[in-house]
């Protein structure tokens, strides 16, 4: 939770807001040999996971099951670096889609929430028009498509017209969305709904290429791109001021081996003020209202506030935009805090019922938990 | 005024927590057993109890709010919703080996997912659409694809399925649903929300050994849950996990020395504070062997250890100093550890036909009746007039008496074959039918289609057996107390079906070539009816424009 530096005053009336982001991650590919599509999309999860977003907002989806493959020599575990440091599947994981499931339809079905009754919460992407939402994306795919297990394909305008559809629901307020595929920037080349932010790994017509083998596990455990992308967000916590802005400029054609694109002219905030918090993060966003005078006169004009700064929420607030509210000699100003400070009535009864009133509890417990022992 | 008001409030609060606290009860047991081939089955059984109450009946609304402090709530809350009085649901990996690890101390060892559940009727909303959301909650809570077990697998084997608890005595009739998907993978998400419907999650009492690092390695392991309704007592859970692990493999001088931390990796620290009873049991193998530490209480086949007693972390360690390295038995000379063996074949390497075999022998000199049970997916149909049993190369077609059967409708109910077995004492009785393997539309294939199907397991269950057995024969080693008296399911070995598949880019390379053969045909004949061919004079000066202008304008 980032509060504004007037918190600790203005709590009294703070309108607290939460930003939900919502995640999906998303392996396409089956078989044993892509289990670096599987340590991808882990490695997100893990990341979003790492910076706050509860399971209950992360829709996982992996088209195979590596960790229990027969073939993985390391029973329950995904690594996502060669060395075998860091184990992706660890002791708490929750796959909301997995094995056959991973179809086109589904996926689609996410993202739209045109879904059964009786599915259950855990399978939906419960958005709102406040929601961020980060999309990611990572299997074998080629010029305006994306391979399912092998079987179909999503294509670009699926995806343009999901996201247009999310749009006209009110399921986003912004979408951050990445694709780690050969020939990626063509997925999000066909989009023309609001306020999307888009990245890729490689250019039309250019491989993505896997980062590194692991000699004992036996295939390549990650793709490069996902590589440097996780090892930027290793240096990033929840109160993090890093901009995506930073997070593009990371980008090296040497490291990568492939030229990662961008697109920016849907998303409608300059790069350098829009946090990669903003999308990878649980970080709930507290806007600190001035405290609410308490003569009846003013009370109109300041619920005219309180409504002028939520409609503002559409942009970032990450300034504390009330800082130039009075800090010191609040009190005394505040008729409202005043009357809570200043009844000053006979101090000596207020301590007396506070004490007696303990002792009393204290007392009661106490009893209570004799006679439990007793029995 | 304000002081007794907050005294009374507190009362009534923890008089109300107390009573909740001895409402619900909790208990856990860990068993350990050394099996014979030098593996260790373990099994971790985690009880609640909600004392007094019913299942929901499904007529009734949902008006009462509940409340649980050690009953899991996420799944209580799906119980009530659709109001379902039994549910079993277990979720395995591999081959339960009857011959080598006896009968196991959960009986549910299908491999894959079997989800089967006893519902009232007379609610407003049907049975099947309670299944359907049964099935799709219970997919969201334990991250399992249990969604895909739809009406194409769904059937009512009653005789088979006998409720594990009591029926509430209602106006209208239970039902039963089942079904399975023998191709679920089982992984550390499926033991996560597994874990979080426990009261002490996995930081403290048996549930600490949960480690899914080590659970995964094991040669088989499943987790399953059970819910049924005792009348009288109230709906107990009971949450277990089984597994069967390789000392063995894991010691590097080839010894089954086992102790919990080099199983599991991890000890029990502190017990759970909310259990009522928490223990730790181990079989005591036949052979000369160690054990440490002291157990709180030992008799002739189970050391006994109370978790939390001695106030120190519990490593039970069991050696057998005198073995230098394991000697595995040899497969002939074993005695059967179970009633009867089974084993299920498909035998044919034709696409379209082929023969199912089943081979059953009864190891007690009784003769035995046992139910046999095959839900089978409509891949798969049976000749069911091909039916043959033999007994020693001898036809003996009065052994087999069918029960029920209901045939599969192609793309939407599979078979459900219901049959009573007479095995002869000591003797091996073989049954054979032939099938037809369907052939599938194009986009009823999985993405893997070349691997095959799964098929489900069948299911035998010796229910009568001769006169003899009271005086001579001992059962074999038993399963708990509360599943000695009744019948043992067994789970035949699941099957793989090949299909005939298609090449899968060859309907594209159709759609392409006559495409293109409909575009020259209807080019040529539309060409053909909408020109006016007619002769051109060509007058005498026109020959005489140069032969570059002619080619520009052409």
């Amino acid at each position: 939770m980032r509060l504004s530096p007037n918190s600790l005053t203005g709590m009294v009336a703070a309108g607290l807001r939460t930003r939900i982001t919502g995640l999906c991650s998303f392996a396409a590919s089956r078989y044993w040999f892509n289990y670096r599509h599987m340590a991808n999309a882990l490695g997100m999860y893990r990341t979003v996971k790492r910076l706050g977003i509860p399971d209950s907002n992360i829709i996982l989806m992996l088209a195979d099951d590596a960790a229990c493959n027969a073939r993985n020599k390391f029973p329950g575990c995904v690594y996502a670096n060669p060395g075998r440091h860091l184990d992706l599947y660890g002791d708490n994981i929750e796959v909301d889609y997995r094995g056959y499931e991973v179809t086109v339809e589904n996926f689609l079905r996410v993202l739209t929430g045109r879904m059964d009754l009786s599915v259950p919460r855990s399978k939906r992407l419960l958005t709102d028009d406040r929601s961020n939402v980060f999309v990611y994306m990572t299997g074998h795919g080629g010029n305006e498509f994306l391979k399912f297990q092998d079987n179909e394909e999503i294509s670009a305008f699926d995806i343009a017209d999901a996201f247009a559809q999310m749009w006209q629901k009110k399921r986003y307020n912004e979408i951050f969305f990445m694709i780690d595929t050969c020939q990626a920037n063509t997925m999000y080349s066909k989009f023309y709904s609001p306020n999307i932010l888009a990245t890729g790994s490689s250019e039309i017509h250019e491989n993505s290429y896997s980062y590194e083998n692991d000699n004992d596990i036996g295939v390549a455990v990650i793709d490069s791109y996902t590589h440097y992308i996780l090892e930027f967000m290793e240096n990033i916590n929840k109160t993090s001021q890093t901009s995506m802005q930073d997070l593009f400029d990371s980008y090296n054609f040497d490291k990568i081996h492939s030229h990662p694109g961008v697109r920016t002219d849907l998303f409608h905030r300059p790069l350098h003020s829009a946090l990669v918090t903003d999308f990878f993060g649980g970080v709930a966003q507290a806007e600190v209202l001035p405290p609410i005078p308490f003569s009846p006169r003013n009370t109109s004009e300041s619920e005219h506030i309180v409504e002028s700064g939520s409609m503002l929420d559409v942009g970032n607030h990450t300034d504390g935009g009330l800082s130039d509210l009075p800090l010191d000699g609040g009190l005394s100003q505040t008729p409202f805090l005043a009357a809570l400070a200043g009844a000053k009535g006979d101090v000596l009864t207020r301590k007396l019922r506070a004490w007696g009133s303990s002792a009393l509890v204290i007392a009661l417990v106490g009893y209570v938990s004799v006679k439990r022992s007793s029995y | 005024m304000h002081l007794v008001y907050l005294v009374l409030i507190l009362c009534f609060n923890l008089s109300r927590i107390l009573a909740l606290e001895s409402r619900e009860q909790f208990d856990e047991e860990l068993t350990l057993r050394p099996l014979r081939d030098g593996k260790l089955g373990a099994r971790f059984l985690f009880t609640t109890l909600l004392k007094g109450a019913t299942p929901r009946r499904p007529e009734a609304l949902l008006t009462m709010t509940i409340h649980y402090t050690l009953f899991p709530l996420a799944l209580g809350q799906v119980l009530r919703e659709y109001a379902v009085t039994e549910l079993h649901l277990t979720l395995n990996a591999g081959n339960w080996n009857y011959g080598q690890w006896g009968y196991p101390d959960e009986p549910g060892v299908g491999t894959g997912a079997e989800l089967w559940a006893w519902m009232g009727d007379g609610a407003p909303i049907t049975i099947d659409e309670r299944w359907q959301g049964l099935r799709n909650a219970l997919a969201g809570l334990f991250c399992a694809s249990l969604g895909s077990l739809d009406e194409q697998r769904t059937t009512s084997p009653s005789l088979t399925f006998q409720p594990e608890g009591s029926l509430p005595d209602w106006t209208t009739a239970h039902q039963l649903r089942h079904a399975t998907l023998p191709s679920e993978h089982v992984c550390t998400e499926n033991l996560t929300p597994f874990l979080k419907l426990l009261p002490c999650k996995s930081l403290s009492g048996i549930a600490r050994l949960l480690n899914p690092h080590k659970l995964f390695d094991a040669d088989w392991h499943g987790l399953g849950v059970h819910v049924r309704y005792r009348e009288g007592a109230g709906v107990e859970v009971r949450l277990a996990f089984q597994a069967v692990f390789d000392p063995v493999r894991y010691s590097h001088d080839k010894r089954r020395d086992w102790s919990l931390h080099s199983v599991f990796d991890r000890s029990i620290d502190k017990a759970c504070p909310v259990a009522r009873s928490s223990k730790v049991r181990v079989g005591l193998p036949k052979d000369r062997y160690m054990i440490s530490p002291d157990p709180s209480v030992i008799d002739d086949r189970f050391a006994t250890y109370l978790v939390g007693a001695a106030g120190e972390a519990l490593d039970v360690a069991m050696q057998w100093p005198e073995e230098p390295a394991f000697q595995y038995l040899l497969a002939s000379g074993a005695e059967p550890l179970t009633d009867i063996s089974v084993r299920r074949t498909l035998k044919g390497s034709s696409q379209s036909q082929a023969q199912m075999a089943l081979v059953i022998t009864n190891n007690l000199p009784v003769q035995v009746q046992a139910s046999y049970l095959e839900t089978m997916p409509w891949l798969l149909q049976f000749y069911l007039h091909t039916l043959r049993a033999y007994v020693d190369g001898v036809s003996r077609d009065d052994l087999v008496s069918i029960i029920s059967y209901s045939p599969p409708v192609p793309h939407s109910r599979p078979t459900l074959l219901q049959a009573i077995l007479t095995l002869p004492p000591n003797n091996t009785l073989q049954l054979t039918m032939d099938v037809t393997k369907t052939f599938l539309r194009y986009t009823e294939h999985p993405p893997d289609a070349q691997r095959g199907w799964d098929l489900p397991p069948a299911v035998i269950i010796p229910f009568s057996f001769g006169e003899l057995l009271s005086q001579n024969h001992s059962m074999p080693a038993a399963a708990g107390p509360a599943l000695e008296t009744r019948p043992r399911r067994i789970y035949t070995p699941v099957m793989l079906v090949d299909l005939a598949t298609p090449d899968f880019s060859m309907p594209y390379n159709v759609i392409i070539m006559s495409c293109t053969l409909i575009a020259l045909i209807f080019g040529s004949v539309f060409n053909l009816l909408t020109r006016k061919f007619v002769v051109v004079l060509v007058d005498e000066p026109a020959s005489k424009v140069s032969p570059i202008e002619s080619a520009t304008c052409g």
